[in-house]
């Protein structure tokens, strides 16, 4: 609130202001792959296994597998080129007031979340996510399913203290409101 | 009963004449075309178990209707300024609503109340359901008491200096009317594709009971379907759309009479007291600092007569609502003229919004929907055309569809731009129907840019801005004036730390 009684309207240089698109952005950690390999894997041994039993066992499907087995072998070599290349693209950052996430296959998009308008924060560790102590960071603003920040492989020990880091900032935010509310 | 509603009080006794009947309408709507087949097929001496049936299920509706209404209380929470319900005939369900998080306050009266003399009141917050409480029945001067509680209390927790300017304002007294002039113009212009959807899920629901109808009466569809088809000639046709046309227009001025019949909007302590309604007369208050996205839009005719169109977007988490477009989270404000919407601008936003630096898209906006709604679907007209002999006389419509399409999509790209300035944020787009869109910056809750690699070289790139009415787009804007401005609102939204709700 005192910022208000001091707020003056100068005009404001907008080339000072501090620059997103220049932010070092961490990236996921590389264990993350793994992870993404080992869903992959899983995903598409179970895609495997059905398919295999029906061409095996079932004879009218038998004709089926000259096609079947080639596009079977393309869309594995597409989904793991996809998903290492959305993995390079991934990036985050946590700034003062606000943190940037982006992501995108071909078209790069970031997104930035203003702490104060962060609503709740949520962490979370999958299975194969513990083993390689890693966990996901989901950050949840008002502004529905589109305004929200997932980042994902990030080291549980740092997600951990963004997380810490974000819930002081906004009991800090939330503080000096109440107060004058009261 | 007494004024300050601190103690757990339940609602008017009418209340379970009216919960009865609510529920015995949605039992009798399930299942109408039930009750017509069963009663055309029954036997005359299961006639007297269908009565019976419909008996008890009256019976057993009032009988719940009368458990709710013992279960029902709702008191005010003074120290921790909360509206506490308490209700549920089996299981206890206990709603708690901090004042300061309601939304709007509705206070309505259907046909049923106002033949018993009693309202409904209905408090919306930014959950995902909607209506959070809904007091079915209680009487005018307890429901414009509790209204007067529910929103005074939230004044102490505002802002004091607005209550000093207070008095010298005329309470009550409307400054926006829309007559019964206005109204029929109104019907006239807008809202054609809201009616349409309603005569599609008409026809829709017709055409399929009509189907279960016919199955149960056997009634052979192929006659039926024979006599529908010789009876289409070109003219029929021409005729049928006509009808079709007039019946759409006949809908939305019923509509538009139904919902927006002597539509007032007053102020009322910091808060705006809409109120509107043919036969169901429905009472909304809003505090103006809750609207997050305030637009107006205008066609054509409206231009020509000086009326247009607005809405007040309020926040919603979660799944849009249907078919909530007066309660919901949208309130509509049909045929303002330009000096009332100026007015209600001023007091929705403070100021009346000014146009800052204009924003507009790179020409490129124009290649995906060319590519996509004109040339790839003409492309498969003709392709289908030079195969099928029946299709060919129809080739020069490619043309037509061809014209149009162009002329539509470069007014698209005229229209579509985003002017700021350092209170506001203000996009305009749309084809036939111009759409202003008007957002303060600390409403934002979360930004997104991007660029498509082969646009990097040209500095292109797009924009979306996220709040919580919903989303605002930038499309093929200058990449370089966009990352400048995002940093500019972000400074605007963290410097300051201004609620946004």
């Amino acid at each position: 609130m005192s910022t208000e009684t001091f707020f003056t309207n100068e005009v404001i240089d907008l080339d000072l202001l501090p620059k997103y698109e220049e932010i070092q952005l961490n990236r996921p950690h590389p264990d993350y792959w793994k992870i993404i390999c080992i869903n992959l894997s899983i995903f598409f041994g179970l895609l495997g296994l059905g398919l295999g039993s029906l061409l095996l066992f079932v004879d009218e499907f038998k004709p089926n597998a000259v096609w079947i087995i080639p596009v079977y072998l393309a869309l594995i070599i597409i989904f793991f080129l996809l998903f290492r290349l959305s993995f390079k693209k991934r990036g985050y950052a946590v700034r003062t007031h606000d943190v940037i996430y982006k992501s995108g296959i071909i078209a790069e998009s970031t997104t930035i979340v203003p702490l104060n308008r962060i609503q709740h924060i949520e962490l979370n560790e999958g299975i194969f996510s513990r083993i390689y102590k890693l966990g996901s960071l989901q950050l949840f603003t008002a502004g529905g399913q589109s305004g929200h920040i997932h980042i994902s492989g990030v080291a549980i020990e740092e997600a951990k203290s963004i997380r810490d880091l974000l819930l002081k900032k906004l009991e800090l935010l939330e503080n000096p409101i109440t107060e004058t509310e009261a | 009963m007494d004024n300050d509603f601190s103690k757990p009080q339940r609602e008017s006794a009418f209340g379970i004449i009216i919960m009865g009947a609510h529920t015995l309408i949605k039992i009798v709507k399930a299942s109408f075309f039930l009750f017509i087949i069963a009663f055309v097929k029954m036997s005359s001496t299961s006639f007297i178990y269908l009565i019976m049936s419909i008996l008890a299920i009256i019976l057993i509706s009032f009988v719940f209707a009368y458990l709710s209404y013992l279960k029902f209380t709702f008191f005010l929470d003074k120290e921790k300024q909360e509206f506490v319900v308490n209700k549920g005939i089996f299981n206890r369900d206990q709603v708690i609503i901090q004042l300061d998080k309601i939304q709007q306050v509705n206070i309505n009266q259907n046909i049923l109340q106002k033949i018993i003399g009693v309202y409904g009141l209905k408090i919306d917050t930014a959950g995902a359901h909607g209506e959070e409480v809904s007091i079915k029945a209680i009487d005018e001067t307890s429901a414009y008491n509790l209204k007067e509680h529910l929103l005074n209390s939230k004044n102490v927790t505002e802002v004091p200096s607005e209550t000093i300017h207070e008095p010298h304002k005329a309470e009550e007294a409307p400054f926006l009317r829309i007559s019964t002039w206005t109204l029929f113009k109104v019907g006239l212009t807008s809202n054609y594709g809201q009616s349409l959807a309603l005569l599609t899920a008409f026809f829709y629901t017709l055409i399929y009971e009509g189907r279960q109808l016919f199955d149960a009466f056997k009634i052979n569809k192929d006659e039926i379907q024979n006599a529908i088809t010789g009876m289409l000639t070109i003219v029929t046709v021409f005729i049928l759309i006509a009808c079709l046309l007039i019946v759409l227009l006949i809908i939305n001025l019923v509509r538009t009479f139904y919902k927006y019949f002597e539509l007032e909007i007053s102020e009322h302590k910091n808060t705006l007291l809409l109120s509107s309604g043919l036969i169901a007369k429905k009472n909304t208050l809003i505090s103006p600092n809750k609207v997050q996205i305030t637009k107006y839009s205008q066609n054509y005719f409206q231009k020509k007569m000086n009326m247009l169109n607005m809405s007040l977007k309020q926040a919603h988490f979660g799944q849009s609502k249907k078919g909530h477009e007066m309660q919901g989270n949208t309130l509509e404000i049909p045929g303002c003229n330009a000096g009332e919407r100026d007015e209600l601008l001023k007091m929705i936003l403070g100021k009346s919004p000014l146009r800052g630096k204009t924003f507009i898209p790179d020409w490129r906006f124009l290649n995906l929907p060319i590519f996509f709604k004109l040339i790839l679907p003409i492309v498969a007209f003709l392709i289908m055309a030079f195969n099928i002999p029946e299709v060919k006389p129809y080739i020069s419509a490619a043309i037509v569809y061809f014209m149009a399409g162009i002329l539509m999509i470069y007014i698209s790209y005229r229209r579509h731009r985003i002017s700021v300035s350092q209170d506001f944020i203000i996009k305009t787009s749309g084809i036939w129907d111009i759409s202003n869109e008007i957002v303060a910056p600390n409403k934002i809750q979360a930004i997104t840019t991007f660029q498509y690699p082969w646009h990097k070289g040209v500095d292109v790139g797009h924009l979306t801005l996220h709040t919580a009415a919903g989303q605002i787009h930038f499309k093929y804007g200058n990449y370089t004036a966009i990352k400048q401005l995002v940093n500019y609102w972000l400074y605007q939204v963290e410097c300051k730390n201004e609620n946004w709700m």
